[in-house]
């Protein structure tokens, strides 16, 4: 960076940085961050303040191991990504005007602009970058976490699983629902498998298509399904929507569809005289 | 082993050659048993469209990838009659053989990438990927 | 290539252990016929744990041979069809309707015992 430059920012530091943190009461209100105690924030500031400078010492171009750490840091306890990158640009509008203060001519202010400009945008860029990395990891990691919690068959009673279907269904769950279904048919040696949708938010067309074919491919391999979980909503949309579900036996909760269950694998439930 | 492989189609039992080198490479390039299923399934129709409507053609089985992907690919080629209309054969239901060959939506919701091209009289060349997961 | 059919009491069993190929399919559709004609067997079990695909073609020999051994006057039962291979039928759209199966050579055994009442 130009040395003109460097030399204002230093012997102008403290009026800067006076300026700049009257200016980050204002991000505060901003980004919610009144619950924050007024310590907290200033010596968070001045933290950032003092990182800031040192990218000017080091005269680099791209966050410092120092300001990614602490980017980090915030953004683990909640904070926005945008308290540093408005921490940022508040800063440069400051420099800016004390830069202007020194009364230079035309050309060497445009060419100050220009450089601090270029000073700041790739620290600001690779921040969201990296943070955006981390999101979408976070994302896969999630998508990973929720596919392992995706669709469990449970054993119940000998030849009688259970499977709960929870949340949206879409082709790619559906997928992985229907292979969990049959290897854990194969596996429980189940006769009669209960598909619950109590969980399930919505069934269209393409839900219950879904739902048929697995049923349907539970029966080739050799078992049997029985659909329950049939809320009057549910019941209503399927009609309207002229899905058939006839193949295979309906109930509107679990525990029905459990007695229909053990009758077709010629058991049932008494009560025990007392 | 090879990534490629290139069956000629000209009686029955080449649909079966065709589907075990499709197994074959399958299984090398790692998918899952349902793939493999899929996959092999997917060239046995393809192999018996080409008997059926052209008689001969050929079945070639690669590797292929694009990017962070790698896939399966299956190019069906032969030189027959062609098809008509593509958007016809490409309805579930249709059939001009009487039920034989469950077609080609079948085959398609079987992979994951699916081209028809075909000319009358001409030919059809029938290209179907499948990524792996 | 045959595929052999066993003979056990009133029962027909098949295991299918090798790769379908059209003639073999068909060879056997004819061979399963000519043995219910022969032993006046009332139910069959063709079992398919170590078929590890079946396309449109094989599909439709097996759904034909069950309607046919019916007429004859036998019940068909198929049993041990891998979860890969019904994902494959129900992705090509093939359903097998009104064709019945159970789980494996035993359960596909009781579900006849059942229908055939004892």
């Amino acid at each position: 960076m130009d040395k003109l430059i460097i030399q204002i920012l230093n012997e102008s530091r403290q009026r800067i940085y006076t300026m700049w943190m009257d200016e980050m009461d204002r991000v505060r209100e901003d980004h919610r961050l009144q619950s924050i105690t007024d310590a907290t924030y200033e010596d968070t500031n001045k933290e950032l303040f003092e990182i800031i400078y040192t990218h000017i010492e080091q005269n680099v171009h791209k966050p410092t191991e120092r300001m990614t750490e602490f980017a980090e840091r915030l953004l683990k306890v909640g904070w926005r990504l945008s308290y540093i990158t408005q921490g940022l640009q508040t800063f440069r509008r400051i420099i800016l005007a004390v830069l202007l203060d020194a009364d230079h001519s035309n050309e060497k202010v445009f060419n100050m602009y220009d450089e601090i400009d270029r000073w700041i945008d790739p620290i600001i860029n690779q921040l969201i970058n990296e943070s955006a990395k981390n999101w979408e990891n976070t994302v896969s990691i999630q998508k990973v976490a929720l596919q392992e919690l995706s669709a469990p068959l449970i054993p119940v009673f000998e030849n009688i699983s259970v499977m709960p279907l929870i949340g949206t269904i879409d082709t790619e769950r559906a997928k992985l629902i229907m292979e969990n279904l049959l290897t854990g048919v194969i596996k429980h040696r189940s006769q009669v498998v209960l598909i619950d949708i109590t969980g399930v938010p919505v069934v269209d067309t393409m839900v219950a298509h879904h739902i048929i074919q697995a049923a349907e491919a539970v029966r080739l391999v050799g078992a049997q399904c029985i659909l329950v979980g049939i809320r009057p909503e549910i019941a209503q949309t399927i009609v309207n929507l002229g899905i058939d579900l006839g193949q295979f036996p309906t109930k509107s909760t679990l525990f029905k569809g459990m007695k229909t269950a053990l009758e077709m694998t010629k058991r049932q439930m008494i009560d025990l005289d007392e | 082993m090879n990534i490629q492989s290139c069956v000629e189609v000209r009686n029955e039992w080449d649909i079966v050659k065709a589907r075990q080198s499709g197994r074959n490479i399958a299984k090398e390039l790692g998918f899952g048993t349902v793939d493999q299923a899929r996959i092999t399934t997917a060239i046995s129709e393809l192999a018996r469209n080409i008997y059926l409507y052209a008689g001969k053609g050929e079945v070639s089985i690669e590797r292929t990838e694009t990017g962070s992907k790698v896939g399966l690919k299956i190019i069906a080629a032969d030189s027959g009659p062609g098809i008509k209309d593509i958007r016809r054969v490409m309805e579930d239901g249709f059939t001009t053989s009487g039920g034989l060959g469950a077609g080609l939506p079948g085959v398609k919701r079987l992979m994951d990438e699916f081209t028809i091209d075909s000319k009358e009289n001409e030919g059809t060349t029938i290209t179907a990927i499948k990524w792996l997961r | 290539m045959r595929i052999p059919i066993l003979k056990l009491n009133e029962y027909l069993l098949i295991t299918i252990q090798v790769d379908l190929d059209d003639k073999t399919a068909l060879q056997f559709q004819e061979d399963l016929l000519e043995k219910i004609h022969e032993t006046g067997a009332k139910g069959v079990v063709i079992d398919l744990t170590s078929v590890d695909m079946i396309d449109s073609f094989i599909a439709k020999v097996l759904g034909d041979v069950v309607r046919m051994s019916n007429l004859m006057g036998a019940r068909v039962v198929l049993t041990g069809i891998q979860p890969a291979v019904a994902i494959t039928l129900i992705d090509l759209g093939i359903m097998m309707k009104n064709v019945p199966t159970a789980l494996d050579l035993e359960q596909g055994l009781e579900k006849l015992q059942q229908e055939l009442g004892g």
